[in-house]
């Protein structure tokens, strides 16, 4: 119901919502890491294959690259808009980064799901 | 004093050119605006905007040393030398330091900057308490300058759809009054993606408002106002529903 009610009616808050809601989460995230990494010390690729084992860690760290894409997308749209003025380059530019990110996205979610 | 000045006559000039000026200055000579006077002593061709000599117009907004500012509160003893002077950035030019502001006007008019209150106008004024009077300072001191809009690097790239600082500063200044009855209507009418939403806190606005206001307080604010809006719209749409399922 919100997601209909603020795409149709709420065009532009919809991406200023979801870039703050992604950037809160990739907070979070960061914080939970920087406090990982603290914690584990992983001084070797062992240790740091072990630091991302647990599952609840992989499934916040795809969560984190999920946020970290659609913020990208939302931000170098915007750059894009302002920038590149020629609609044919910029659709094509536009174009680009969507595969960019999925392409990114497929990446990330293979590294996560592979034990 | 060395001064480097934009020129630019559109019936004379192919292209803009800056020219330099060495002006011998009066000890009553204090401020960015009377050494201009000078100057335009020396050579009436030079075009800028002027009136108040205050701060309060706002007419003789420029772009002074790389910032926007006004040059009748600028004070001469701040500044480096050569004074490089130019037009606000992001409008056309008319001739040399004055600029075509009908863009400018039109996104001030585009926010309907008046009070809206559909009541019978009372005997006396519409009267507000201290409290509700005091959530409109820092709004109405607004001149209209222009110096926050044309530093925006958001109106730059979007004059057209983006409405700016000062417009939107303005726009929240009634949305904040006691006494208007069109909330909804403002915040309605800033939802096009770019209207609003272009603001990116760069906050140049601020810096270089020339009477320390912070419009990018007030966008914040009126983003967050749209928010309520919308989980408002949000919980009346899921009454309808409940009510049709009964």
């Amino acid at each position: 119901m919100m997601t209909k009610l603020l795409t149709k009616r709420y065009p532009g808050m919809r991406a200023w919502l979801m870039q703050r809601l992604t950037a809160l989460i990739m907070a979070v995230y960061s914080v939970m890491l920087f406090i990982r990494i603290l914690i584990l010390q992983a001084d070797s690729y062992e240790a740091f294959l072990d630091f991302f084992q647990p599952s609840w860690f992989r499934i916040a760290s795809w969560l984190f690259w999920i946020s970290l894409s659609i913020h990208a997308w939302l931000g170098i749209r915007d750059v894009f808009k302002d920038y590149v003025p020629n609609m044919q380059m910029r659709s094509v530019l536009l174009k680009i980064l969507v595969v960019l990110l999925w392409v990114y996205i497929a990446w990330a979610s293979w590294l996560f799901v592979r034990k | 004093m060395k001064f480097s000045i934009y020129r630019f006559n559109p019936d004379v000039d192919k292209k803009p050119y800056m020219q330099d000026y060495d002006v011998v200055l009066e000890d009553s000579d204090q401020m960015l605006l009377d050494a201009l006077l000078r100057i335009k002593d020396l050579d009436d061709s030079l075009s800028l905007r002027k009136s108040c000599r205050e701060g309060v117009c706002g007419s003789d907004s420029m772009n002074i040393n790389g910032k926007n500012g006004l040059a009748c509160v600028t004070k001469l003893s701040d500044l480096e030398e050569p004074v490089v002077l130019r037009p606000m950035p992001g409008l056309p030019v008319i001739r040399d330091l004055v600029v075509d502001m009908t863009q400018f006007f039109e996104h001030y008019n585009s926010v309907k900057p008046y009070l809206i209150n559909n009541d019978a106008p009372p005997e006396t004024e519409r009267l507000q308490s201290p409290e509700d009077r005091a959530k409109l300072d820092g709004l109405y001191e607004c001149i209209l300058c222009g110096a926050c809009t044309t530093s925006c690097p958001s109106f730059w790239w979007n004059p057209e759809t983006f409405v700016g600082p000062a417009g939107l500063m303005q726009a929240y200044r009634f949305m904040a009054d006691s006494r208007d009855q069109a909330l909804d209507e403002r915040l309605e009418n800033l939802e096009a993606p770019d209207r609003l939403y272009r603001c990116h806190n760069i906050m140049n606005c601020v810096d270089v408002c020339p009477k320390k206001l912070n419009p990018s307080l007030a966008i914040a604010k009126i983003k967050d106002l749209k928010f309520e809006q919308a989980r408002e719209h949000k919980a009346v749409a899921k009454k309808h529903i409940e009510i049709k399922s009964l």
